[in-house]
């Protein structure tokens, strides 16, 4: 922190205002932002904007080579699988799958694990030490096994691995939650508040959820990442996503005995599960320093 | 030390049995005839039905065939396996080694690459050299590691031909099996063979290792860059500085001392992912591991082997856990209490 303070121009603005200034300022960061709005619409958007119906098989086109090729035809950009799919209407169609889903399971988790870490860091003593402790058997399981044991248990599909991702995300969401509430409960406005009369409901809901939500924020987007890279991965092993589902790590895997004939339909749909957690990591980045450096001025 | 020592045993203790609670608890959830999942065995007459509901105590309550369970764990009678009828705890010795040296090595990676290339990009956070170690480190964080592997494969091995795609080693050699980690095993060998083995070994265990590091070794360097750069702001740096002392000796005695803390505690909280991958890794390196055989055991609906896995792979992670704390508490008195 600088020991002379020049006060050049009004600083008074709302801090989710300075907050996107500092954001602003980073050019990685935007871009990161410009991804994700991206590919959030399109996972919205994904049935009216596919040029294709993504499960229609055309025989007559099957294996056809991307456009940029002399063979490819420019009403299909990407080319068409094994079974005459557009790959461009299957990949827009995978968005909403492998990225929408992943954001589905971030939300659920973090109200979940609100609800928990909420419950954790209000209570003290033995409930809070039990509860701790059973967190920490959920944090060893690996994410994988977690959802190889869901799977054995109820079978596979899309659904039922979401389900083991927001288990396996939730115990540092509650982990993370339960430590930054302590960390509230030690300032002194919130002794402060207790003495006018709170009580834990008007300390959480007033005091602490409002101070928090930033960290919460950071927390959010590194578990997208991981919930993309989880669902492909899941999806890639034969978990996740069921043929015919175009979600992205299962097209890779469809078309993997297909890697000499077609390289583009596994180089792509890698290319983008890379892309959209590249682009919520630079989000998360971004926001992380933006915090600090608002924090600073 | 005594007294935490004692705390993290109670603790571990405590975990390790709810650990258990869940794997008794995951034969009857499993889909199918719990004699079965409990023995590994396919066909059973009446006559060994019998024998085997007495034998797991099975018409008693359920605390009953709970404490059955932690004695058969305790002896060593794991069950079957499903897919080989081979008893669990003997495959799972053979693949555990596979697993481990892979994770090993890849661990020793990401700390010989991680820690310096941190180093580098906390002292000039805004040169060149700073600003692409940080973005080689976005793009390593963001890789889906089977893509990652696949595109290594596709480029070392199909079109340079350099590198071996799968497997320990070459079918060519024969290795006695003596501890199940390759290199080791190699060196105690008594074979003629012994160099070129090694250097086979070393070819097949190259490409799994690098994308195996990939994703420990980013995170090390933004853990250990981000922790530099917090250190440097600290007062006793300033009081160093002031006291004549140059940046070396500043970096040595003050800085990586306090900032490498906790990259000790990192690596507990780290080695669940770092499983996740490895499995991952095995499965597309068709590398003979734990991680793989777990994958195929879901494939073939071999529960017993699912639940010997779990019991297996959590109990690693969480001694791995927990001895990582202790030996962070050992180097950092503040982490004691508490």
């Amino acid at each position: 922190m600088s020991k002379f303070r020049l006060y050049l121009e009004e600083n008074n603005r709302s801090p989710l205002t300075q907050l996107w200034r500092e954001f602003k300022r980073q050019h990685s960061a935007m871009t990161g932002l410009i991804l994700f709005i991206g590919f959030f619409i399109i996972s919205l958007l994904a049935p009216l904007v596919t040029p294709h119906d993504p499960y229609l098989q055309v025989d007559e086109l099957l294996l056809l080579p991307p456009s940029w090729s002399a063979a490819g035809l420019v009403q299909y950009p990407f080319g068409t699988d094994d079974l005459g799919r557009d790959l461009l209407s299957r990949m827009i169609k995978g968005t909403s799958y492998t990225f929408g889903f992943a954001l589905i399971t971030v939300a659920g988790a973090l109200l979940m694990g609100l609800l928990l870490g909420a419950l954790a860091g209000m209570s003290k003593g033995v409930k809070s030490s039990v509860f701790n402790h059973i967190l920490d058997l959920a944090l060893t399981i690996p994410s994988l096994l977690l959802a190889i044991i869901i799977v054995a248990i109820i079978g596979p599909g899309l659904i039922n691995t979401t389900w083991a991702i927001m288990l396996a995300l939730l115990p540092q969401f509650v982990h993370g939650i339960r430590n930054a509430i302590d960390e509230e409960l030690k300032q002194d406005y919130v002794t402060a508040y207790r003495l006018d009369g709170a009580n834990d409901w008007h300390v959480l809901s007033r005091l602490i959820i409002p101070n928090i939500w930033e960290k919460l924020t950071i927390m959010a987007t590194m578990a997208i990442s991981t919930a993309i890279l989880d669902i492909a991965a899941l999806g890639f092993l034969g978990f996740g996503a069921q043929a015919p589902l175009s979600e992205w790590g299962a097209m890779i895997s469809d078309s993997l005995d297909l890697i000499y004939l077609a390289p583009s339909s596994v180089a792509i749909p890698g290319l983008l599960i890379f892309t959209a957690v590249l682009s919520v990591n630079l989000v998360g980045d971004g926001l992380k320093t933006a915090i600090l450096k608002r924090r600073q001025s | 030390m005594t007294r935490y020592l004692f705390r993290r045993l109670f603790l571990m203790m405590f975990v390790l049995l709810a650990l258990s609670l869940l794997a008794f608890s995951l034969g009857y959830m499993f889909p199918g005839d719990i004699v079965q999942n409990l023995s590994g065995l396919r066909q059973i007459d009446e006559n060994q039905r019998q024998q085997l509901v007495s034998y797991y105590q099975l018409d008693q309550n359920y605390l009953q065939q709970y404490l059955a369970f932690l004695n058969r764990i305790a002896h060593g009678d794991w069950g079957l396996s499903f897919a080989s009828q081979q008893p669990l705890l003997q495959e799972i010795k053979l693949l555990l080694p596979a697993t481990l040296e892979l994770a090993a090595y890849a661990l020793l990676l990401s700390f010989v690459i991680g820690i310096p290339l941190g180093i580098v990009a906390a002292f000039k956070p805004d040169s060149i050299i700073g600003k692409s170690i940080s973005a080689l480190a976005m793009i390593g964080y963001s890789l889906p590691i089977f893509w990652w592997g696949l595109l290594l494969i596709m480029f070392f091995s199909l079109a340079l031909g350099l590198l071996p795609s799968a497997g320990r080693i070459s079918v060519l050699y024969e290795i006695p099996h003596r501890s199940g980690f390759m290199l080791y095993d190699i060196w105690q060998a008594d074979i003629s063979y012994r160099t070129e083995a090694l250097h086979n070994a070393l070819q097949h265990l190259f490409l799994p290792t690098v994308v195996l590091a990939t994703f420990p070794t980013t995170v090390m360097i933004r853990f250990v860059r981000d922790a530099m750069l917090n250190v440097w702001e600290q007062n006793y740096i300033k009081t160093a500085r002031a006291k004549g002392l140059n940046r070396g000796q500043v970096l040595y005695r003050h800085g990586l001392r306090n900032a490498l803390l906790p990259v000790i505690r990192q690596i507990g909280l780290q080695f669940s992912t770092l499983i996740t991958l490895a499995m991952l890794t095995e499965v597309i390196f068709s590398w003979p591991g734990i991680g793989r055989w777990l994958i195929d055991s879901i494939y073939q609906r071999n529960y017993p082997a699912i639940q010997a896995g779990l019991l297996v792979i959590s109990t690693m992670v969480i001694t791995i856990n927990m001895l990582t704390e202790i030996l962070h508490a050992f180097f950092n008195p503040l982490a004691r209490r508490g």
